[in-house]
């Protein structure tokens, strides 16, 4: 028997629904009139259930794409490399919002995203670091002056 | 009602705040039409935020702005380069880069540009036309036929994003499962909150909306280095005068193709998830098919640039006519479009139109003006287009990203929506590398509360499961959504194969019985047409199999 990736993510649904539909049962039930507040999420559930099955069945059938079971060689890591950058970068920036708040936090953010992504040298430096500036310092002019919202000030600034 | 379109004319025309904005957001929209990678829902969803300040009509008029001005914005890249900038406007290039080439760029431009505006118009006049009527007829559904109208939406979605059925049939529900997720709206119980008091309030559809389409497709745009690291477009063409009354003077000429294919964008508008994508292909093709000069095409025909650009912006005029006369999105613009109403506390529906006169016309008068920006934006566009090709996309992606953080920031002022969207970019760009659609699940996250809620209605205030099979409309609605779910294998299926020759007439039989029991004469006639109809197909594939046999 082979497993693609199909297999992997309909087993991982089948594990979600299972989940997800025992906790549906301590789902509070006040007693009231009507349709209970359980009722439609455990529909959906059941329906993805089904679906994550077929899909299962499926990808027994098909062939396509499969690597061997066990072995994951096959998938290339590095293909995902940017996206990792930009999800590690994000993490980055939303860890550290509170103490740096939108202003500082949004600058390091794509300055950091910048040269992770498009690469080091003095010259790409100064431009990443003119880029971010103006961008997020005109991005967080516009909402702070020009639609008044109150951005995360950050707890750096507040102690300055 | 005449006073009420005058005030909505004056509120929109009369007011240079929403004329500016409205300028700035067709331009927009032209540039974000225009460069690959890019796409006009992305336009409109970078908008939204921007809008939070302004009033209900300011909003929705910019967005307006977005969603025209990017349906024209693709015709400029895919014209000059050969690239498509949307999706919307694939078929154009297969005309108007050999126009081009041929030394006429300045009357291939001119010739989408009129299209596009041509087809905007006539779209107008039906979404103006249609909407109040169709909310009309939105009174008279009850609970039970809302719930299997957004049955149908969610099925056609699923059936229409293309790929496998079952992918797409997974994304709709974990769209929907996402939407139970936090206080429950009838009871006011707290649901998969695992103890988590941010869970409580539910996943606000925006940051959803943003993390599933605009994170993940930028971390997409940047996934290949050596690519984000070049110029947006290598060849960014170069500056062209558009001539306008040769091009004029063309279409007008070609009227029939115009018409014909401002309907069917019209009609794939109206269709959930059959957007701009779908419309200018179908236009194209038809036009082909009617034309004498067949051989011509996809070596300069003007005919081959006049129907998908008439066909894709007639689209935004009939996907703006589901939102405005049932409050039903039919593609993630509109849904975008449906979250700022809400922001404003404003629920489209059918009572919409009547109960907020002047938005809606307002709405209406937008959309008619910003064809005319459109127009006259074109020429300046084209300048910063030819500029913003030579940003490489990893500049894009990274301020854009941030931005996103501030815009869904700006929301509710809470960073748990800034998690949300980043959750939910995760999940989007993985579900996008497994093959799953996207749009199935947006649709599942905007309608998910909307069903459930209809769903409590009705069987609150009858246990009878039955009426959902029972009263018309929610038969006609159940029949259809069966309909789109059979309709990719429909797809697959061989010319002449037993089942390519029921599904149409069983199809019309099917939809007809639900209108026998309208009620009204008009539907009692149609439905007797669609019955003969459905027996001629029948009658005429047995003749020729009976013909094959022999």
């Amino acid at each position: 028997m082979k497993i693609n990736k199909d297999t992997i993510v309909s087993i991982f649904l089948l594990i979600f629904c299972g989940i997800m539909i025992n906790s549906s049962y301590y789902i509070e039930d006040p007693g009231y009139q009507g349709m209970k507040a359980s009722f439609w999420p455990r529909i959906i559930l059941w329906l993805l259930s089904i679906m994550s099955l077929v899909m299962l069945v499926k990808s027994f059938a098909d062939n396509v794409d499969s690597i061997k079971a066990g072995s994951f060689s096959k998938i290339n890591y590095m293909q995902f490399k940017n996206a990792l950058i930009c999800f590690g970068m994000f993490i980055f920036f939303l860890t550290f919002l509170e103490y740096l708040g939108m202003l500082i936090g949004g600058i390091l953010f794509v300055f950091g995203l910048l040269t992770f992504l498009g690469g080091f040298s003095i010259k790409k430096s100064t431009n990443h670091l003119i880029i971010s500036v103006v961008t997020i310092g005109v991005m967080w002019s516009i909402f702070t002056f020009g639609l008044k919202v109150i951005l995360p000030e950050g707890e750096l600034i507040r102690i300055w | 009602m005449i006073d009420v379109i005058l005030q909505a004319f004056a509120s929109i025309v009369f007011d240079p705040v929403t004329l500016g904005l409205m300028l700035v957001g067709t331009l927009a929209g032209i540039l974000a039409g225009a460069i690959p990678g890019f796409t006009i829902a992305m336009g409109v969803i970078l908008t939204l935020p921007f809008t939070f300040g302004m009033t209900a009509i300011q909003g929705l008029a910019t967005m307006l702005g977005v969603f025209v001005g990017g349906f024209s914005g693709g015709l400029m890249s895919c014209m000059l380069t050969g690239i498509p900038g949307t999706p919307s406007s694939v078929a154009t290039t297969f005309d108007g880069f050999p126009l081009v080439r041929s030394g006429k760029p300045g009357l291939a431009l001119g010739l989408g540009l009129w299209s596009s505006f041509f087809g905007g118009m006539i779209s107008a006049v039906i979404l103006v036309a249609l909407a109040p009527q169709l909310a009309f007829l939105g009174l008279e559904f009850g609970p039970w036929d809302y719930f299997s109208l957004i049955i149908f939406a969610l099925t056609i979605t699923v059936s229409l994003s293309g790929g496998n059925i079952v992918k797409g049939l997974i994304a709709g529900l974990l769209g929907l499962f996402a939407a139970t997720v936090g206080e429950d709206e009838i009871n006011g119980v707290a649901r998969f909150t695992f103890g988590f008091d941010e869970f409580r309030q539910g996943f606000a559809f925006l940051p959803v909306l943003i993390g599933l389409f605009a994170f993940s497709q930028l971390l997409t745009d940047v996934e290949d280095g050596k690519r984000a690291k070049s110029p947006l477009m290598e060849k960014s063409g170069t500056l062209v005068r558009v001539e306008h009354r040769q091009a004029i003077a063309i279409i007008l000429k070609r009227w029939i193709n115009l018409f014909r294919s401002s309907f069917i964008g019209i009609f794939t508008g109206i269709l959930p998830a059959a957007g701009g994508s779908i419309s200018n292909i179908l236009a194209y093709d038809q036009a082909k098919k009617a034309s004498k000069n067949r051989s011509n095409f996809g070596k300069g025909e003007y005919d081959g640039i006049v129907a998908p650009e008439a066909a894709n912006n007639a689209t935004a005029g009939g996907a703006l006519i589901m939102m405005m006369a049932l409050g039903i999105p039919g593609d993630i613009v509109t849904a975008v479009m449906l979250g700022a109403l809400m922001i404003h506390n404003i629920i489209p529906g059918p009572t919409f139109i009547q109960d907020e006169p002047l938005l809606a016309y307002g709405v209406f008068i937008a959309f008619f003006v910003a064809h005319f920006f459109m127009v006259g934006l074109q020429a300046f566009s084209l300048r910063i287009f030819l500029l913003v090709t030579k940003i490489p996309m990893y500049v894009l992606a990274s301020v854009i990203l941030a931005y996103c953080a501030i815009g869904v920031f700006a929301l509710h002022n809470v960073v748990f929506d800034i998690w949300v969207m980043f959750f939910f970019g995760v999940i989007g760009y993985f579900m996008k590398k497994l093959g799953f659609p996207l749009a199935p699940m947006i649709l599942g996250v905007v309608l998910g509360k909307l069903a459930e809620l209809n769903l409590a209605r009705a069987t609150g205030i009858s246990d009878d499961l039955l009426l959902f099979f029972l009263r018309p409309w929610s038969l006609f609605f159940l029949i259809m959504a069966v309909i789109s779910v059979i309709f990719p294998f429909y797809q697959d299926a061989e010319k002449g194969s037993k089942f390519s020759n029921i599904y149409v007439p069983a199809s019309v039989f099917a939809l007809a019985i639900p209108l026998l029991f309208m009620e009204s004469i008009t539907r009692l006639i149609i439905a007797l047409i669609m019955i003969g109809i459905s027996f001629y197909f029948v009658y005429k594939s047995f003749i020729k199999n009976k013909a094959l046999i022999n």
